[in-house]
């Protein structure tokens, strides 16, 4: 029996199926530029000319520049090639209390956040200043629409921490031709008819109607939310999260800017509604809109309505009437595991939640890095490989969950039954309410991370609690509050308020950062 | 701030320029802008690095007046004591630009900065004699503008070369003065010698072709200058 894992089939070409495809061949000697003869590793991709990619995930994770950087993507094309623009965090509206609240969540961590915690401190501070705005310049910048670096900042460096948001199906094709031109991988445009498996369970080949059978040692689901290998082949069933968080619907659009120098906001914008909440990416090309809803609480009229308002507040009164919405549904939640046999699923196909936090992307580069750079050496090792790699993702959806859920826990509306219904003790998973029964004693700090990979840094958990008025009652009898460390504190307080005007007096516009990409381009160095 | 008008005979009668170079003529630059076709000259001077513009992020090349802003080692009571004083450095207080229909039709345009501290209405050279026409001095003063022209062009071939072949490197210049005190310089690039040897043949022979393997060494040459930048300094702090 041949043992050895030399051929990668990924099935399905959207942003998950190449991005995963460029994260894995770049990972691997491939193709004419490797610089080894006697290897023989082949990656191939299988997409379907006739099935449309679905084009979601607009917003990346700051974790998208090292990974296009390894990639070998040069930031300036793909600023240039993907309509990009520089997403710095999240900006909440309404979130609190329904009306004219807002807080951040930016992308930097808090000033001197590896030696300091300053959350306890703030505590005195927090009639005064917003804690975001206190331990950390980059809010400041949102106001503005200020971008994170300026032109004279080589690639993919930053004064303060930034990710992308992108046109979600430019990304795919750049990402296809970088993949089958510099890396070597093998691009099949055919239908797939039929997963033949092998005796022991294994999918052994993948029949297609133009391109014969494809041979593969392991088969990579991108195939979207039908997950067609893992769901359909496999049987693997979808675990449902909606118990937690309700929302299951989204009405997406596009709106176009007024004018083409309109400025571009520096961070997502989402503006809680009465039964979900609202959107706004701001690309240099257009803004993406979407309300995100629960059909059990609301209407599909009812939702409309409350985006066509947001537009035409926002934009005008002819852009909401002119907006073709589309309807996208899905069933919160992930799939019962992710790699079964010799089949992974990456993408829609492993999962989906909503966009609150941007997880979906990210979750592709974690998926795909760590098969990257874990690939089994041979068939006998998979099973191991595959059983981490389960126990891995699983106990990422369930911080997903557990952070997504803790912005909807915070609030204070009472308006509708469904920010009751979100605050009701049976809908908060047991893991998120043993944290939050803590942080009524002590912030949170790097102790709460059970891993070193954490997906959201405790600084994450700091910018949500403090942003929606959560109150921590300090312990007095510890020495972090003496004052020694106070004064300390209160310098740091101090530098950061200084960083904050320098880089607001110093930082361009995105939209002047973005014309100034177009016609001079990065250097590297 | 400059305040660059068009140089004619009729509003600039009357203008003289000092050629005099000192602080007061506003001579205490750190650095300037150097052209490819002058590295030989600078290099006997002055060291040779890069600087990226603030404006676009493109790099451009720069001979080092000195470690800190506004400083100038080269200044001295007797005004700029080197052989050779860059071009972007002597055009002051003059600034040249192109205007025409066409292409083959381009006239020079000569702009003359009225802010500049080189501007006297009594003192220095004229520019223009009784009859309106150019002095001496400003003809060689249009000569040099026209062949700062022509750098320019060459100059952005040389450092898209560099920058393809990714010959430049950031770096820091760490000196310790005599007196014990520290100077960083940093901001600046240098030519990454261990690219520069690992260019193949044919990229070599199209430098070679271009004019711009000749100034990479010159540039790599002028490093030994930073030494004798670092005496005249030490000389001040004595």
């Amino acid at each position: 029996m041949k043992n050895t894992i030399n051929r990668i089939v990924i099935v399905g070409g959207g942003t998950a199926g190449w991005l995963s495809a460029g994260i894995i061949a770049a990972e691997h000697f491939m193709g004419e530029k490797s610089s080894s003869s006697n290897h023989n590793f082949h990656l191939v991709l299988i997409e379907s000319p006739d099935i449309p990619t679905i084009g979601v995930g607009e917003g990346t994770w700051p974790s998208m520049r090292s990974t296009l950087k390894k990639i070998g993507i040069s930031e300036t094309d793909f600023i240039r090639e993907c309509s990009a623009s520089f997403k710095q965090g999240t900006e909440f509206h309404n979130w609190l209390y329904g009306k004219d609240d807002t807080y951040t969540h930016p992308f930097t961590v808090p000033h001197n956040f590896n030696e300091t915690n300053l959350a306890p401190h703030w505590q005195q501070l927090r009639e005064k200043v917003n804690f975001a705005n206190a331990v950390n310049p980059q809010s400041a910048l949102f106001e503005k629409q200020l971008a994170p670096k300026n032109i004279a900042t080589p690639e993919y460096s930053f004064h303060v921490n930034y990710g992308y948001h992108l046109d979600a199906g430019k990304f795919a094709n750049l990402l296809q031709q970088h993949c089958v031109e510099t890396l070597g991988v093998e691009h099949i445009s055919a239908n797939m008819t039929a997963i033949n498996s092998a005796e022991n369970g294994d999918i052994s080949s993948i029949s297609t109607d133009t391109h014969g059978v494809i041979q593969g040692d392991l088969f990579i689901d991108c195939s979207g939310s039908k997950a067609l290998l893992l769901g359909e082949h496999y049987g693997v069933p979808l675990v449902s999260k909606s118990q937690f968080l309700f929302n299951n619907c989204a009405l997406a659009t596009q709106i176009p800017y007024q004018n083409s120098e309109d400025p571009i906001q520096s961070a997502t914008l989402s503006t809680a509604q009465t039964s979900g909440w609202i959107w706004d990416i701001g690309l240099p090309t257009r803004r993406g809109v979407g309300h995100i809803y629960s059909s059990d609480y609301t209407t599909e009229e009812r939702a409309r309505s409350e985006l066509l308002k947001y537009i035409a507040e926002t934009a005008s009164q002819d852009a909401a009437a002119d907006a073709t919405i589309r309807k996208i549904t899905f069933d919160p939640g992930h799939r019962e595991k992710f790699w079964h046999k010799n089949c992974v699923a990456i993408g829609m196909s492993s999962g989906f939640i909503e966009p609150l936090e941007a997880s979906a992307l990210v979750l592709v580069e974690l998926s795909a890095a760590m098969i990257a750079e874990q690939l089994p050496a041979n068939r006998k090792i998979m099973d191991l490989v595959a059983k981490r790699f389960n126990e891995k993702f699983l106990y990422r959806w369930d911080r997903i969950v557990d952070f997504l859920k803790l912005h909807y826990v915070l609030t204070q509306r009472t308006d509708s039954q469904y920010w009751i219904d979100n605050c009701d003790p049976s809908s908060i998973p047991e893991s998120l309410q043993e944290l939050m029964d803590i942080w009524q004693y002590q912030p949170p700090w790097h102790r709460d991370n059970y891993h070193i990979d954490e997906m959201f840094p405790s600084a994450s958990f700091q910018y949500i609690l403090y942003g929606m008025d959560f109150k921590t009652q300090l312990d007095p009898r510890f020495k972090r509050t003496d004052r020694e460390t106070a004064d300390r504190a209160m310098g740091l307080f101090m530098e950061n308020a200084k960083r904050t005007e320098q880089l607001v007096s110093s930082m361009p516009t995105n939209r002047e950062l973005i014309n100034k990409i177009y016609k001079y381009g990065f250097q590297k160095i | 701030m400059s305040n660059y008008v068009v140089l004619s005979p009729a509003t600039h009668k009357n203008t003289h320029v000092l050629t005099e170079r000192g602080e007061a003529q506003g001579d205490s630059i750190q650095y300037s802008l150097i052209y490819p076709l002058e590295f030989r000259n600078i290099q006997s001077c002055y060291p040779i690095f890069f600087s990226k513009s603030g404006e676009t992020g493109e790099f451009f090349p720069i001979a080092l007046f000195g470690f800190e802003n506004n400083e100038n080692l080269f200044l001295d009571e007797n005004g700029w004591s080197a052989a050779y004083i860059p071009m972007m450095v002597e055009r002051q207080p003059f600034l040249i630009g192109y205007q025409g229909a066409s292409e083959d039709d381009l006239k020079p345009i000569v702009s003359i900065d009225m802010d500049s501290p080189k501007i006297s209405e009594d003192e220095g050279q004229a520019l223009f004699d009784k009859d309106s026409q150019p002095t001496e001095f400003l003809k060689a003063m249009m000569t040099k503008l026209e062949s700062l022209h022509h750098g320019h062009e060459h100059n952005k071939g040389f450092i898209t070369a560099l920058t393809a072949e990714d010959l430049l490197e950031p770096f820091t210049l760490e000196i310790t003065l005599d007196n014990g005190s520290t100077n960083q310089l940093m901001g600046f690039y240098t030519i990454n010698e261990n690219k520069l040897q690992e260019l193949d043949g044919s990229t070599l022979a199209d430098f070679n072709s271009k004019g711009y393997l000749q100034p990479i060494y010159m540039a790599v040459a002028s490093y030994a200058r930073i030494r004798a930048l670092i005496d005249k300094k030490n000389a001040l702090t004595k």
